[in-house]
């Protein structure tokens, strides 16, 4: 028996809406961080569930390379969280606006 | 053909040029000797040129090509009857003016020479590179060049006030001229795809055939070929009309005479100034092609003789009474260049260089004996304490005034007989003709006012009862000019040949129709041929017969010329003349104002150019410049507001992007109808 496409999606959206809420609300560089990979697996969850249910691999591929993605974009923002900290002492994203006009 | 030294014509005086410029503070006499070698050798080599062409014929040939495009524009020479003629006389001018000079700014002791024998070099070269240069083009650089020359050189005492101010006259006015002279450059370029003065590839050449239906030329704005190349003529025409003096841009030559004496003899009488007459003669195979062109420049030249004429009966300084007669013989010039005398032009051109150069020459003599007073009612008596200067000044004074057998006689004779002759079929050149031959009445008058009142009568000043003396270097050039003013004439006796029908010795007219093959198109007979079939004159005759018009013309401008000097003879020649012309009233006022065009070219500068440039300002500033200004202050308003949207707080990047995703969303949904 298969689990229908609604719940993938319904899945999929609720996982993209938690991350999205988290980035709107949360001050802390690090649970945004958490924020964006939630809204890359959702999008992950899609394209495994069409792929599966298309019988394309395409989808799947995708997925693996956003995951590399993922894990690269966690790599540099960690950088720059890093440096963050180190200039102003915090993890607060509001802080960082010296360089704005 | 070994015309390989022609370039080294201009090219000597252009090293004395460069020495007296750098080394002139260390040679002797500041540089004079390196000019007077220099303008010799030209002279020499310009004699050679002559000799050769005589026997070897006429020559082209391009020395330098500048833009090797499609038109190529090209420095290059044309050595032809004209041209070497031309080379002859400005290279003779010029020695005699070098060795001039060194009496009159040398012994006189005057600062600054090194600056003023490179002017004078300078000159020379670009005066004779203009000369014999074989396109339109080169001839605008060095007509620009002589130009440039002669605002340095008037403007040589340029610690007083006025010489630097009529510097900037003459500057200003020729330019003035000059700017439609380039417009005019730049048309024939466009039209013909060359400025080439010779051969059947050349603009005149074209243009006849042109006109024959035999070759296609590009016109602009839609003018028909014939009144296209009569705009280009006249454009051209402003160049000539400028550099020669002719009404209404004459203005600047009276006060150019604030420069030393030596340049108004070489610069502002014999040579300069013979450059836009010289311009129409050298193209005139383009002139004669357009009747309407040519009676301009008829109309122009005999109204320009008339009015230069009545102006100088008024003068009371020596130079200003000499160039009124510049003014007015350059008239006659291009009187019979518009009345198709080429011959006629050239051979004033020729006979009036020697003769004006003269007088300004023997002028220059007086002022050096009078302490560097010009006012002529200071002079008198001078004529037995300066007996070559008197002798030669006469000699010129009868050629200017056009006395039998003096070379003016012979060549302004001519130009009338021209005038005449194809004035009787046609009113307007008649009109010109009548204007000219006024205009020799007062010729004569003021030129033997000016010579009684200086030479004759007591002398009405303690300097003019001891004049200061002058020496072998100013007597030299005056007794070879003298001498030429009185048998220059004889070159060209047409109208002893037409009466007692001896052929042969119109040399001149053979000379300047001895060109053949590719330059037959340069020749006297072609532009006679032309000027019959385009601008259809012919000449008319008198009483039927041609020695009656021939007598006629020589009888009517000799005896009017005889009646001015008599009445300057009757009025001045007595030990005290009074200021007759006093008695002339406002008429008087007129003259001595130059009919208040000096005022009037004034009140057009601050009157209507002025506001006119004021209005075009404001407008640039106001609108254009607003416009700009606008656009500029709006981005920077929109953007200090828009920028607020970068708050540098990723949160609120996240919502923006979140939002404009929804909106995206939203709209495309609307927009696709498949939401609602």
């Amino acid at each position: 028996m298969t689990v229908p496409m609604n719940y993938y999606l319904v899945l999929s959206a609720a996982v993209f809406c938690i991350g999205l809420f988290g980035i709107l609300t949360r001050r802390n560089a690090l649970m945004f961080l958490i924020c964006v990979e939630l809204m890359l697996n959702a999008a992950n969850i899609n394209l495994i569930a069409f792929s599966y249910f298309h019988g394309n691999l395409t989808g799947q591929v995708f997925a693996l390379f956003t995951i590399g993605l993922a894990a690269a974009e966690v790599a540099i923002g960690i950088g720059i969280i890093l440096v963050l900290v180190r200039n102003f002492r915090d993890m607060d994203v509001r802080k960082a606006t010296t360089m704005r006009w | 053909m070994a015309y390989e030294y022609v370039p080294a014509i201009a090219a000597l005086p252009f090293v004395s040029f460069l020495l007296a410029l750098v080394a002139g503070k260390y040679m002797p006499k500041g540089g004079a000797f390196g000019g007077i070698a220099a303008t010799a050798g030209s002279l020499i080599l310009s004699v050679l040129t002559f000799l050769q062409v005589r026997s070897n014929g006429a020559h082209q040939e391009t020395l330098y090509t500048w833009v090797d495009a499609d038109p190529q524009l090209t420095f290059g020479i044309l050595v032809d009857p004209l041209s070497s003629l031309m080379l002859v006389i400005v290279s003779l001018v010029a020695l005699l003016v070098h060795v001039f000079s060194l009496g009159y700014m040398n012994d006189e002791g005057e600062t600054g020479l090194p600056r003023y024998y490179a002017g004078l070099g300078l000159f020379t070269f670009s005066m004779l590179s203009f000369v014999f240069a074989d396109n339109l083009l080169m001839a605008f650089m060095f007509f620009e060049l002589v130009g440039l020359c002669s605002f340095l050189l008037i403007g040589f005492h340029f610690r007083t006030e006025s010489a630097p101010s009529a510097a900037k006259k003459a500057f200003l006015v020729t330019r003035f001229g000059d700017y439609f002279f380039l417009i005019g450059v730049v048309g024939i370029l466009a039209t013909f795809g060359t400025t080439q003065f010779a051969g059947a590839e050349s603009f005149p050449a074209i243009a006849e055939q042109a006109l024959n239906g035999e070759a296609e030329v590009t016109t602009f704005l839609g003018f028909d070929v014939q009144t296209w190349f009569t705009i280009l003529g006249l454009l051209v025409l402003g160049g000539v009309v400028g550099k020669s003096a002719q009404f209404p841009l004459h203005t600047w030559l009276p006060d150019a005479m604030e420069g030393p004496t030596p340049v108004s003899a070489l610069i502002h009488a014999a040579t300069m100034v013979a450059a836009g007459v010289y311009l129409v003669a050298r193209m005139y195979g383009f002139y004669a092609l357009s009747p309407t062109a040519l009676a301009i420049i008829a109309f122009v030249g005999g109204f320009t003789a008339l009015f230069a004429a009545t102006m100088g009966v008024v003068k009371n300084e020596l130079k200003q009474v000499l160039a009124y007669s510049t003014i007015s013989q350059y008239g006659y010039m291009m009187l019979a260049l518009g009345s198709g005398g080429y011959v006629a032009a050239v051979f004033h051109l020729m006979t009036h260089a020697f003769f004006k150069a003269l007088l300004f020459l023997g002028a220059g003599s007086v002022i050096i004996a009078m302490h560097h007073n010009e006012d002529m009612w200071d002079m008198g008596g001078l004529k037995d304490k300066m007996p070559v200067t008197y002798a030669t000044f006469l000699a010129g004074s009868l050629a200017l005034a056009g006395i039998f057998p003096f070379s003016g006689f012979w060549s302004k004779d001519e130009v009338l007989y021209e005038a005449l002759a194809h004035g009787l079929n046609s009113p307007l050149l008649l009109a010109a003709w009548v204007m000219g031959l006024l205009a020799v009445f007062f010729t004569g008058f003021y030129t033997f006012r000016m010579v009684f009142l200086t030479f004759h009568g007591e002398p009405r000043s303690d300097t003019a009862r001891d004049p200061h003396g002058v020496r072998w270097n100013v007597k030299g050039p005056l007794t070879v000019l003298g001498t030429l003013a009185v048998v220059a004439g004889f070159v060209n006796m047409v109208p002893v040949q037409k009466v007692l029908g001896i052929s042969g010795i119109d040399y001149l007219h053979g000379w300047l129709d001895s060109q053949s093959g590719q330059f037959s198109a340069l020749s006297a007979h072609h532009y006679s041929d032309l000027t019959h079939d385009f601008a259809h004159y012919t000449a008319g005759t008198l009483f039927g017969s041609e020695v009656a018009t021939v007598l006629v013309s020589a009888g009517l401008s000799l005896g009017l010329a005889l009646a001015g000097v008599g009445l300057a003879y009757f009025l001045y020649n007595v030990s005290r003349p009074e200021p007759h012309t006093e008695n002339l009233g406002s008429v008087r006022d007129v003259l001595f104002s130059n009919y208040y065009l000096d005022e009037f070219q004034v009140w057009l500068a601050e009157g209507v150019t002025l506001p006119a440039a004021r209005s075009a300002d404001t407008f640039d500033q106001g609108v254009v410049d607003g416009v700009v200004n606008g656009a500029s202050s709006v981005s920077l308003f929109s953007g200090d507001r828009i920028r607020r949207i970068q708050s540098g707080i990723v949160t609120n990047y996240a919502a923006l992007l979140a939002l404009s995703l929804v909106v995206l969303v939203v709209a495309f949904g609307l927009a696709g109808g498949w939401l609602l």
